[in-house]
């Protein structure tokens, strides 16, 4: 109530000054008035009476400046006044103003655009209903790899005992060719159970999803379009629900369409990455592919069910089963997992990095600009002085400097958006694809208003220690001295300077020290043996459709299809492979025997990635034979139950022994399917670049026919050029057969290291950043240190000292703060770095090396900033400088 | 503290000194509050009303009191209207509010207890 009536006077004071003085003034008439009434009444003359009315109430103008002030015009015209005049004193001092901005401007922008990213996907909402209560649902497989996808049967089980969700549903995506109506195009499709959009709690914005009647055999498949589909394709027709469409040569009705912000994707279930085109029911037939795990889980929670329970209750669920089916779920676990941690688990502690990061700048920033306003501070000493000297109290002087300093915190924000619009708009282009979402980043309101009060709390950091360092300063010595001198510099303020500049180079260590590790990660990461070639690569998918029925007409459309490609020009060898290494998804793996062993207890015994080929798939990703023979042209053509394994595979599980000639039984087959071991080939990291190559065999394509194939190509010179002829060759075996994902080999690897590469690219623009600025704060401690000491330098050199020793006066002055910063900072990283330790890949948190070059970079560049005002010290005239002043 | 209110000391002193103690700020609001907790009164009223109640001994100055006033107005204690007076001239008048009044009770009662320590403290020396 009372800030309420204070805020309400001192508005109106603003706006109707004339109005609320006339007001005041009105009052203290009409009270003279009453006085001499008194007065008459009491005897006087009226003349008498009037003159000692207004001799009691004393100077009529101070009492209604008095009473305005409390009325409140005095705030705000104080604070008008105030930024007239701090206005007044940046426009004279242009190249301070300049400086402070644009220092300001990189610290605030590079706060805001990192502020806008951690916002939009840490903080804002997900865009689906209570998304608070959803949930995911995984199994946890027995090397406790999280995540791992559920088998049907399990899923059907934690449906049928849980007590914990409102709606449960599972979902597995496809690639399917739409054809008709236009080119064909493959679709990314999301085939889940009819509860999906209820457990999201997501209308459509035409039609409807899917209805429990939807589900089932024999029923006519229905499809939801995602909107960007239907605008695509079907140019945002209405009428489009109830139409049929054709889905890998299948009729499906569409049944409604999304609406344009509704999208559920999870990029590393999907294979390439692209979210859902459009959804359509899951089939859940009780068949052999029971217990295949595939199966993601999504559920909203009960209202009153909290993750812990539902997570506690899924474990105890998976236990039963475990024990219940140890020939499947022997080892495995379960977990619960909320929706939000699932999108974004991944990339939260690096954007809290960054942010920290980018808080470092900021401070670093605003370190430098309190040592300029110190700079500056000293030669407004004297008008200070004044104004002290005149009344002002001290609280009034800082009041008047601190909005001097918001002024300019606030002007640094205006060009830190526009930095932080351009920031957004690099980070958005050179983010990892799989940062889900970050095309939506922008600066909204929310960003806004954490840029203004970034840049309030800014203006005040670094606003408060030179104005109460200088609201101190002593009247009478500011006045006689009229300006700066040494002896006028308290050796408080220089101190103060000092420990601004070690602060700043301490965090600037510290920034370097997290961009070195990350660097030197980096590195590593693209100096891994991954065990094939990236170069003059073309890599594209081509996906059959049902129609192809029986394997032979597989087998024979990619062996065709090779067999024209290998004919183009610039083609050296083109093979192919069902999942290619670091595409983005996952492979497929299973348990194996060695015949003639004996068979180890159930769900003990050895596993492999499995993979499938043909024999020129090795030489044109570079793959060394390393044992035995190729697969022949007679095995590509037809199943005769041969496989090569990797390295790992036979240093494995046949050290001391000839695998080649043995027999592995691969759990691929509803039957045993042993299969003569041909060859040994190179290990190739096919899911990371961090770990180890596990175990693999390779099939020839006939012993496991997939129906979708990666071919990868080996050009002479760019890869890029042949893209459209291989298309248009696939398009003459079959104009309706669409292809996706071209890249290059090295497009791939690009793509799997590059949140590594984000990562490290954006903590070292920080630790460039960092640095530059803390060189400049140095440059001008010592430039300005230089200019207080000129009559001391002066003095030095006419008493015979070399400008020499001058020069190393100041650089050892500099050295020794670069120094005390340096230590400080290697502290502070010693402790800070480990926080790192996830994103790093091949070296430790504290890195000798890192630390070491980091130092030496420091104090090198320091000591290029200094080398400036020392050179100028050097240039000292001995005879201006004793005449100075 | 107390000898400083006297008839040759005006309140304009405490009022001057209210940056070094806002006591001596909150005896000012308290008078007013007293004066006009015996019914609504103009500026003039108001002081004239402390002169009568303190037999002539207390004289607040009106550079004291229109700040004192607004304050007390700003903060909900007082609410003011403009009102013929009834010698026929116009002036504003101040009326206690209902947060005003419990106001007056716990500035009086403090400051009674503050009277009493004082006193405490005399009588042992």
């Amino acid at each position: 109530m009372k800030w309420f009536n204070i805020i309400r006077d001192r508005l109106r004071a603003l706006r109707q000054r004339e109005t609320v003085i006339n007001e005041i003034d009105r009052e203290m008439r009409s009270h003279v008035e009453l006085q001499v009434e008194a007065n008459i009444r009491a005897g006087m003359s009226p003349r008498e009476a009037r003159e000692h009315a207004m001799r009691t109430f004393g100077n009529v103008n101070r009492a209604v400046d008095a009473a305005y002030d409390v009325k409140g015009g005095g705030f705000f015209e104080t604070l008008l006044q105030d930024i007239r005049y701090g206005a007044r004193m940046l426009a004279k001092h242009r190249a301070f103003t300049i400086i402070a901005v644009i220092t300001l401007a990189l610290g605030i922008g590079a706060n805001t655009a990192i502020f806008s990213v951690v916002n939009e996907l840490l903080l804002r909402p997900l865009p689906f209903r209570d998304a608070d209560r959803i949930v995911m649902l995984w199994e946890v497989n027995p090397e406790g790899r999280h995540q791992n996808s559920a088998s049907r049967a399990n899923y059907r089980a934690w449906r049928a005992q849980t007590s914990s969700y409102q709606y449960l549903a599972a979902f597995s995506y496809q690639r399917y060719n739409l054809t008709g109506n236009g080119e064909p195009e493959e679709l990314s499709v999301q085939f889940a159970t009819p509860d999906l959009f209820k457990v999201l709690g997501v209308d459509p914005l035409l039609g409807r999803t899917f209805l429990p009647e939807d589900d089932g055999d024999g029923k006519p498949p229905v499809a939801v379009l995602s909107y960007a589909l239907w605008q695509r394709r079907f140019g945002g027709q209405p009428s489009i629900v109830g139409q049929p469409i054709t889905l890998n040569g299948v009729k499906y009705t569409v049944i409604g369409v999304m609406p344009s912000n509704f999208q559920f994707h999870m990029k590393q279930r999907s294979g390439t990455g692209r979210p859902p085109d459009l959804w359509s029911i899951l089939p859940m037939p009780l068949d052999s592919n029971e217990r295949g795990r595939f199966l993601a889980t999504v559920a909203r929670l009960k209202d009153n069910v909290t993750v812990e329970h539902a997570d506690a209750e899924l474990r105890t669920i998976a236990a039963r089963l475990a024990d219940e089916f140890p020939q499947f779920n022997k080892n495995f676990s379960a977990e619960v997992l909320p929706l939000r941690e699932q999108f974004f688990g991944n990339v939260r502690r690096p954007l809290w990095l960054m942010l920290g990061a980018v808080g470092f700048v900021l401070l670093i920033a605003c370190a430098n600009v309190a040592n300029l306003l110190l700079s500056l501070a000293t030669t407004r000493e004297k008008e200070i002085a004044v104004r002290a000297a005149l009344g002002a109290r001290r609280g009034r002087i800082v009041r008047q400097l601190l909005t001097e300093s918001i002024l300019l915190a606030l002007f640094g924000s205006v060009l830190g958006l526009f930095f932080a619009w351009l920031g957004i708009k690099a980070l958005v282009a050179i983010s990892p694809r799989d940062l889900v979402s970050l095309q939506t980043v922008g600066l909204n309101v929310t960003v806004l208003l954490w840029t203004l009060g970034v840049s309030l709390l800014t203006g005040i950091i670094f606003g408060l220690a030179p104005a109460f360092h200088i609201s101190r300063l002593n009247l009478n010595d500011s006045l006689k001295e009229g300006g700066k001198s040494e002896a006028g510099q308290a050796t408080g303020s220089r101190r103060l300077r000092n420990a601004l500049v070690v602060s700043e180079i301490a965090l600037a260590v510290v920034l370097l020290a997290s961009a070195g590790l990350l660097i030197r990660s980096f590195i590593r990461l693209q100096q891994v043996d991954r065990g094939f070639q990236t170069d003059n690569i073309l890599t594209m998918v081509v996906r059959l459709p049902e129609s192809y029925k029986e394997d032979p007409q597989v087998i024979g459309f990619f062996s065709q299809a090779l067999e024209k490609v290998r004919q183009l020009p610039t083609v050296r060898s083109a093979g192919i492979i069902n999942f290619l290494p670091l595409y983005g998804g996952m492979g497929s793996s299973t348990g194996f025997k060695i015949l003639g062993q004996p068979e180890p207890p159930t769900g003990e015994g050895p596993g492999c990635d499995v993979r499938v080929v043909d024999a020129d798939y090795f030489p044109t990703m570079g793959i060394p034979l390393l044992r035995g023979r190729n697969f022949s042209r007679a095995e590509l053509r037809e199943p005769k139950h041969v496989i090569l394994i990797n390295e790992a595979l036979a240093r494995t599980y046949f050290s001391g022994t000839e695998p080649i000639g043995q027999r592995l039984d691969v759990l691929m087959f509803d039957t045993p399917q042993p299969a003569e071991i041909i060859g040994v080939v190179g290990n190739v990291r096919y899911d990371s670049l961090i770990d180890e190559s596990p175990p693999a065999v390779y099939f020839p394509h006939p012993d496991l026919t997939y129906s979708f194939m990666t071919l990868v190509i080996r050009t002479d010179g760019d890869p890029t050029a042949i893209a459209p002829a291989v298309q248009r060759e696939i398009r003459t075996l079959d104009p309706n057969q669409p292809v996706s994902d071209v890249r290059t080999m090295n497009q791939v690897m690009s793509e799997w290291v590059s949140r590594s590469r984000f990562n490290t690219l954006l903590l070292g623009l920080f630790a460039g950043l960092a640095t530059l600025l803390s060189a400049v704060g140095i440059f001008g401690v010592m430039n300005y240190s230089v200019a207080l000491r000129t009559r001391e330098i002066g003095l030095r050199l006419a008493v015979g000292a070399q400008p020499r020793q001058v020069l190393l006066l100041v650089l050892r002055q500099g050295l020794l703060l670069t120094i005390v910063g340096v230590v400080l900072g290697l502290a502070a990283a010693f402790a800070l770095t480990r926080l790192l330790a996830s994103l790093l890949f091949g070296i430790g948190a504290v890195d000798t090396t890192t630390f070491t070059t980091i130092s030496i970079l420091l104090v090198i560049v320091s000591l290029l900033a200094c080398y400036l005002p020392a050179r100028r010290a050097m240039r000292i005239d001995p005879l201006r400088a004793l005449r100075y002043e | 503290m107390m000898p400083t209110i006297s008839r040759y000391r005006p309140l304009k002193e405490i009022y001057v000194a209210k940056n070094k103690a806002d006591l001596l700020q909150g005896t000012l609001d308290m008078l007013i509050l007293r004066a006009l907790s015996l019914g609504e009164l103009h500026g003039y009223g108001v002081i004239q009303r402390i002169r009568q109640l303190s037999d002539e001994m207390l004289n607040v100055e009106q550079g004291s009191l229109y700040p004192a006033l607004y304050r007390i107005e700003q903060k909900g204690w007082v609410s003011a209207r403009w009102d013929v007076h009834d010698t026929g001239r116009e002036a504003k008048f101040y009326k206690l509010t209902r947060t005003g009044r419990k106001q007056l009770e716990t500035e009086e009662a403090s400051w009674d207890r503050l009277v009493l320590a004082i006193a405490k403290v005399r009588q042992a020396t």
